[in-house]
């Protein structure tokens, strides 16, 4: 490798420590790697960074969630310790703030991820298992911020885990079994608190990490897919940067701007811890899910007010389930852009589903 | 990790955007000094800005991970202690209090005078106890013997007295404080 | 407290005024530093002869005419429309002050959108010397007025003593250029004419990035580069003029940012210094970003990166802006009238001089309201002198509770309650939104509630509340109809 590409090779102490690395791990191969590797440059670039968003958040969930963990007691004690950490640690607020406000925006920068994914067609051959695992980290996130929320064991995250698992305990036969082995028993109470807690912080942690190696694995193998309006030019028209270090600073540069927005909601509008869950006080009114369980619940509600009874339960779970399935094996249906048909039935599909996840979150909050 | 790589269309033109890219500062300057001066001052100035961030997280990091430390450390600087029970306590009875945010005893003798101690055994470091039919502080662990009266170290394997706390009454209140 | 009370639920009014000002910030600054960037760029262009930048700058002046000639225009307006209602009192003030330093302000409006529309009309039409010479006038008219309402702005944080020495006698309007050239006016003037020019450059990195960088690849290049430049002068400069205006304000106003800091462990008295830590983290971090996304890589850059940029610039103005609204706590006019219009400085009534807040605790803050019926004013004086003064402190509220049931409050003391909620509290307070009320005072009941106004209406020189509340005024009956209101709100 020649000598300029070694970030250090102006001053003699730095480059020695740098080439000691370097003959050890084999650095400079790293970065020609790096160099060489090439990101697609076109007008909707943009929407490749928020993968990388997502994982920043990710990023900082895991930080701060060490942290969390530190003061955090699962169990009876689990409300009063987070009282401890929102007002009696230095900075405690800030670190619980940071860990609610970063879960929310992954989840959001998730969402943003997966439909530019979807309307950019990058879940075309040879990228299918990139989508599947894409949708798996999904799940995953979002049983992380419902498991999660739950945890302070104030009166909000009480009753809105005990409205949640009215989603799974509505299924039929297996449901209320399953939503009973969730909770750990009929009601929420000390034993959910400690089977989220494991949940969250032991069995999720392993499950995300091993899907996340698989899905960036399978990023670096196959490269960013292009839209389809940039694959329709000749080869020639094609523009790319390299990954190293042009795109990863952009990256950079997104991240810092990530960071900012968060600081501004995680210090200007620190997460609130309300009263003390007590399970003998009525519910307060307007009890939901958080926003991403929205657009199920009212679903499920409609549903239960139109058809009573197991029928609107099963119906509910039957969309669901329907609409689970077509998402994952769109791939298989929508393949290449010379099937002009299927190709835009698989965009109707995709506005029709981001349509009715934000009519229904609209609505949901409009009824509550 | 294998090294092939699957994206070939573009990689031609790659090397055109990356020329621009990756010598930005080249191309307004004229000579080569002038360059490593600017170099200089973007990597001063990175260096100021990841400063500025590594501070604005680390400080409440360290702050947030310190608190218990620094709320023991003015535990810890306590120098006296109120024990407004202690005007009550049976002469020939001892009882164990905290002293800040350490271990501690006070006897009441049969004299009706008290004495104060660390409660921490010198040798290593289990609570003693005051026996007093034996009239000594006694260590379970290895056996070690103090004097109630003044802490000296009498037998086993203590290397030194126990601290010894200054008592006081205050118009029938018992102070312990500092020597 | 003889002005309507401007209801705005949820948001409270003086949101409403923080959201159209951050607005008409964002557009008004670059109306200034957008004068300096279009003649120094047309310049720059005619100078090296760079066709492609003509072709540009019309298009950049086309979305700078409608930006500030319609949204920054209209936004202004806003502003007075909204301040004129949720500050009445205050506004009537530096109306009062400074009617002339708008009459000039206003005449240099008329030349500034007057020049625009000729500057943007003309291109091609007249010759290239003539349209340059447009676009200074511009750039001298709008310079103008961020030279007059900086003024008035920096008037409300620091009046001077040399104003505050006559406020209240009728004779404000004297001190009028002491006023205007106040302590803060040149650090505060510096500040913001850095922003007008950082802004000039976010602003232009959006029309920059519709440039197609695959066919003006040159084109593209240059404008990001050299608008991501503008952005330079504020990072070295902002730093210092930031600590001169620190300095410049007095001690009594940094006792907030001074609680602020040593509370910000728990977080419970910090909102000030959290804001102004965003406001420099954003402003120190909008360079970077512009380096990294737009200056490294110009073809590539598009839109969103430009939306990123535009957001946190955002951030920083919309920050700083807060920060110094409330560094002003608790007062509108600063050391002179606080937040709810209630005034700290003796006013000379009928030659004399009286303190509003001892007159309104002895004679009763509804005393001379017109939301009253003469019938009820009446009635609340007979009801207050048969009960005379009986503030119950902290303790006897617990023993005296637990003995003798409450009894349900009347109408008419709800009334009251409403009143000096409306008139005292809802300048800054909403019931269930915006600092709500509800929220604030969750878990009290009547005795934590009467606890709490006790503090306030006592205003000590240790209280915490001190920094940033206004003393609450009224006679005891007043406040304890305010608590009376206040428990039913809450509890009920």
């Amino acid at each position: 490798m020649e000598k300029s590409s070694s970030p250090a090779c102006e001053w003699a102490p730095l480059r020695k420590v740098w080439e000691f690395a370097d003959d050890r791990l084999g650095l400079n191969e790293w970065i020609a790697f790096g160099r060489k590797k090439t990101v697609p440059q076109h007008g909707h670039t943009f929407w490749y960074y928020f993968g990388g968003i997502s994982m920043f958040f990710f990023l900082v969930q895991v930080t701060t969630g060490i942290l969390l963990l530190l003061y955090y007691r699962p169990g009876p004690e689990a409300y009063d310790s987070v009282r401890q950490i929102t007002y009696d640690i230095e900075f405690g607020w800030l670190i619980r703030s940071a860990h609610s406000w970063s879960a929310n925006l992954m989840v959001l920068a998730v969402f943003v991820h997966m439909f530019s994914v979807f309307f950019m067609k990058a879940f075309r051959k040879p990228r299918e298992f990139g989508w599947w695992t894409g949708l798996g980290l999904l799940g995953v996130t979002m049983v992380f911020g419902f498991s999660g929320y739950l945890l302070p064991m104030d009166e909000l995250a009480y009753f809105a885990t005990k409205v949640g698992l009215e989603i799974p305990g509505s299924i039929p036969i297996v449901g209320s079994f399953a939503a009973d082995l969730a909770r750990g028993g009929p009601t929420v109470d000390g034993n959910t608190v400690q089977r989220f807690f494991t949940l969250h912080v032991v069995i999720l942690p392993i499950v995300f990490g091993a899907l996340l190696g698989v899905h960036l694995f399978l990023v670096q193998r196959h490269g960013n897919a292009v839209p389809p309006s940039e694959e329709a030019k000749p080869v020639a028209e094609r523009a790319s940067i390299p990954f190293f270090p042009d795109f990863l600073l952009k990256d950079l540069a997104m991240w810092l701007v990530a960071l900012n927005l968060l600081a501004i909601l995680v210090s200007l509008f620190p997460w609130p811890l309300g009263p003390q869950a007590d399970p003998l006080t009525p519910a307060p009114a307007g009890i939901h899910p958080e926003w991403y369980f929205m657009s199920q619940f009212q679903l499920l509600k409609v549903l239960g007010n139109w058809f009573p009874g197991t029928v609107g339960e099963i119906l509910g779970i039957g969309l669901f389930s329907l609409g689970g399935l077509i998402w994952a094996v769109i791939p298989l249906l929508d393949r290449s852009e010379e099937n002009k048909a299927m190709a835009r039935l698989g965009t109707r599909i995709g506005l029709v589903f981001l349509g009715a996840l934000i009519v229904l979150t609209v609505w949901g909050y409009m009824v509550v | 990790m294998t090294m092939n790589e699957t994206n070939g269309p573009g990689s031609t033109e790659s090397q055109e955007p990356q020329d621009s890219g990756a010598e930005p500062l080249k191309e307004a300057s004229g000579s080569q000094c002038d360059c490593v001066a600017r170099r200089a001052a973007m990597a001063a100035g990175v260096g100021v800005f990841g400063a500025g961030y590594a501070g604005a997280i680390g400080y409440p990091v360290y702050r947030y991970l310190s608190t218990p430390v620094r709320r023991a450390a003015s535990a810890a600087a306590v120098t006296e202690v109120s024990l407004p029970e202690a005007a009550s306590m049976e002469p020939g009875t001892a009882t164990m209090f905290m002293f800040g945010t350490r271990t501690a005893i006070l006897i009441r003798h049969e004299d009706e005078h008290y004495t104060a101690f660390d409660a921490t055994c010198t040798h290593l470091g289990c609570t003693v106890k005051y026996e007093p039919e034996n009239k000594r502080i006694f260590c379970a662990c290895h056996g070690g013997v103090y004097d109630p009266e003044t802490g000296d170290a009498l037998a086993g394997p203590p290397p030194k007295g126990l601290t010894v706390y200054r008592v006081e009454n205050r118009d029938g209140e018992i102070v312990v404080a500092r020597m | 407290m003889n002005y309507p009370v401007w209801d705005v639920p949820i948001l409270g009014s003086g949101l409403v005024i923080a959201l159209i000002a951050v607005f008409h910030v964002m557009i008004s600054h670059f109306a200034v530093g957008g004068g300096l960037y279009l003649p120094m760029a047309e310049a720059r262009a005619l100078k090296t002869g760079r066709d492609d930048w003509l072709e540009f700058l019309p298009k950049h002046s086309k979305f700078f005419l409608i930006l500030t000639g319609v949204y920054g225009a209209v936004s202004g307006v806003g502003i007075w429309f909204s301040i004129g209602l949720a500050a009445p009192e205050a506004t009537s003030t530096l109306i009062h002050n400074f009617v002339f330093g708008w009459a000039i302000e206003w005449v240099f409006f008329a030349v500034e959108l007057s020049s625009a529309a000729v500057y943007y009309y003309t291109w091609n039409r007249i010759s290239p010397k003539a349209h340059l010479r447009v676009g200074w006038v511009y750039a001298g008219a709008s310079l103008m007025t961020l030279v007059i309402i900086n003024g008035i702005l920096a008037f409300m944080l620091t009046p001077g003593n040399a104003w505050l020495a006559v406020a209240g006698t009728g004779q404000e309007a004297s001190r009028f250029f002491q006023a205007f050239f106040n302590p803060t006016y040149w650090p505060s003037l510096f500040l913001r004419v850095l922003v007008c020019v950082s802004l000039a450059g976010v602003w232009a990195l959006v029309t920059g990035s519709l440039i197609d960088g695959n066919k003006q690849p040159e084109l593209k290049t240059d404008v990001v580069r050299w608008s991501v430049r503008w952005l330079i002068p504020s990072f070295f400069l902002m730093p210092l003029c930031f600590l001169w205006y620190i300095a410049m304000v007095p001690e009594s106003r940094m006792s907030l940012v001074e609680l602020g800091i040593a509370t910000i462990g728990t977080g419970t008295f910090s909102q000030v210094t959290r804001t102004v830590l965003i406001s420099v983290m954003a402003s120190a971090t909008i360079l970077a970003v512009a380096y990294l996304a737009a200056y490294r890589n110009p073809r590539d850059f598009g839109l969103g990166y430009a939306c990123a940029i535009l957001f946190l610039a955002l951030a920083a103005t919309g920050a700083t802006e807060q920060a110094r609204e409330m560094l002003r706590k608790p007062y509108v006019v600063g050391d002179h009238m606080y937040s709810n219009a209630l005034r700290k400085t003796p006013v000379t009534i009928d030659g004399k001089k009286t303190s509003e807040i001892e007159k309104f605790n002895s004679e009763g803050y509804l005393s001379e309201t017109i939301w009253a019926s003469d019938a009820e004013r009446d009635a609340w004086r007979v009801a207050d002198d048969r009960s005379g003064p009986k503030l119950v402190l902290v303790s006897d509220s617990d023993s005296g509770k637990a003995e003798k049931p409450r009894t349900p409050p009347g109408a008419e003391v709800l009334r009251r309650g409403e009143l000096m909620f409306r008139g005292q509290c809802m300048a800054c307070h909403t019931m269930d939104g915006y600092r709500s009320m509800r929220k604030l005072m969750h878990g009290r009941d009547a005795g934590a509630i009467h606890n709490i106004l006790g503090m306030l209406h006592e205003n000590a020189e240790d209280s915490p509340y001190r920094a940033f509340m206004p003393p609450l005024v009224g006679t005891d009956a007043e406040i304890e109809a305010l608590v009376e209101y206040l428990d039913r709100e809450v509890n009920d």
